[in-house]
């Protein structure tokens, strides 16, 4: 085992002061980075200070606006499937009569019975 | 270049005691107590940050967000404990993130030409070119390791603290240090061999 293999458990002063020359920031402005941080002091901490349910009120705001949307949407395509015409293609159109659609009143059972054995 | 640490921790139980009180202050609202910290650590916290990120600027603004994060939970932090590796691994966390979401690197691989060889002029020049062969070897450890080593040998933590910050076991911590320094070593052997 060589000495490198060895571990020293102790700080390497000589690797430590090449690497704190290589790592110290280019530029003397120890004070100006120090004041950039105390200027975001103030920020930070109103930030952090935030009560939980402003931040839940904030996103509820935006949930109540995205439903009012989808609302709105889904009224707009109800609104223009009702306003199309018939579509004999379908089913239900092909088997139910535009009678009992109109009417106020429902059928007696009889008249729908007769109903879908003329359809046939 | 800017000197060594302005402002020394001081050492041991009144290290601990003192920077509880700055934190119990701060806490309290005075800012300066927080100021006083930050004028003790940014030495060390810019370098630990350049040595998880490579660039002098993004290690900065790393270093900064590291000291913002620290005082919104500073209420978290153990007042028995010493304040620098609670610090230290904020900032060492904060650096990582940015790493991470840095898209494209902007340290390149090592140039191998640029290890071991190249004329040495016996000037400033020299221990400034000898900074740029060390951060490009540092470049090329991988980020666990050249954190680790620069916390040991540059900042004086101990394995076991080092093991806290970067949660990670003791035994990998002598690991990654031991192959840092293998590679840095050699690299200073050979400048001093020259």
């Amino acid at each position: 085992m060589t000495d490198e293999r060895v571990f020293d458990h102790r700080p390497d002063p000589e690797l430590g002061a090449a690497l704190r020359r290589a790592l110290d920031p280019p530029r003397d402005d120890h004070a100006a980075f120090v004041a950039r941080v105390m200027a975001r002091y103030d920020g930070a901490l109103s930030a952090a200070a935030l009560p939980t349910w402003q931040v839940l009120a904030a996103w509820s705001r935006r949930g109540i606006v995205a439903a009012a949307a989808a609302a709105a949407l889904a009224g707009f395509l109800v609104g223009r499937a009702l306003q199309a015409p018939e579509d004999p293609a379908t089913l239900d159109a092909a088997l139910t009569p535009v009678a009992f659609i109109n009417a106020t009143d429902p059928p007696d059972a009889s008249v729908v019975f007769s109903s879908l054995v003329d359809q046939r | 270049m800017p000197s060594d640490t302005p402002s020394q921790p001081p050492q041991g139980a009144a290290r601990i005691a003192g920077e509880a009180d700055l934190v119990a202050r701060t806490l309290a609202g005075e800012r300066a107590a927080f100021g006083v910290l930050v004028e003790r650590y940014a030495p060390q916290a810019r370098r630990v940050a350049r040595a998880v990120l490579g660039d002098a600027d993004e290690a900065d603004d790393a270093a900064q967000d590291g000291f913002l994060s620290a005082l919104v939970k500073l209420a978290q932090y153990d007042a028995r404990r010493p304040f620098g590796p609670w610090l230290m691994r904020i900032v060492a966390n904060a650096a990582t993130d940015r790493r991470r979401r840095r898209q494209v690197r902007r340290v390149e691989p090592l140039d191998p030409g640029l290890v071991g060889g190249g004329p040495r002029p016996d000037t400033d020049a020299v221990r400034s070119e000898l900074g740029e062969h060390l951060r490009a070897a540092l470049a090329e450890l991988p980020p666990r390791r050249r954190t680790a080593v620069v916390l040991f040998d540059v900042e004086g933590y101990s394995h076991a603290e080092i093991a806290e910050m970067l949660a990670i076991p003791e035994g990998t911590v002598r690991s990654e240090v031991f192959h840092a320094r293998r590679r840095l070593r050699a690299l200073l052997a050979d400048w001093k061999g020259a």
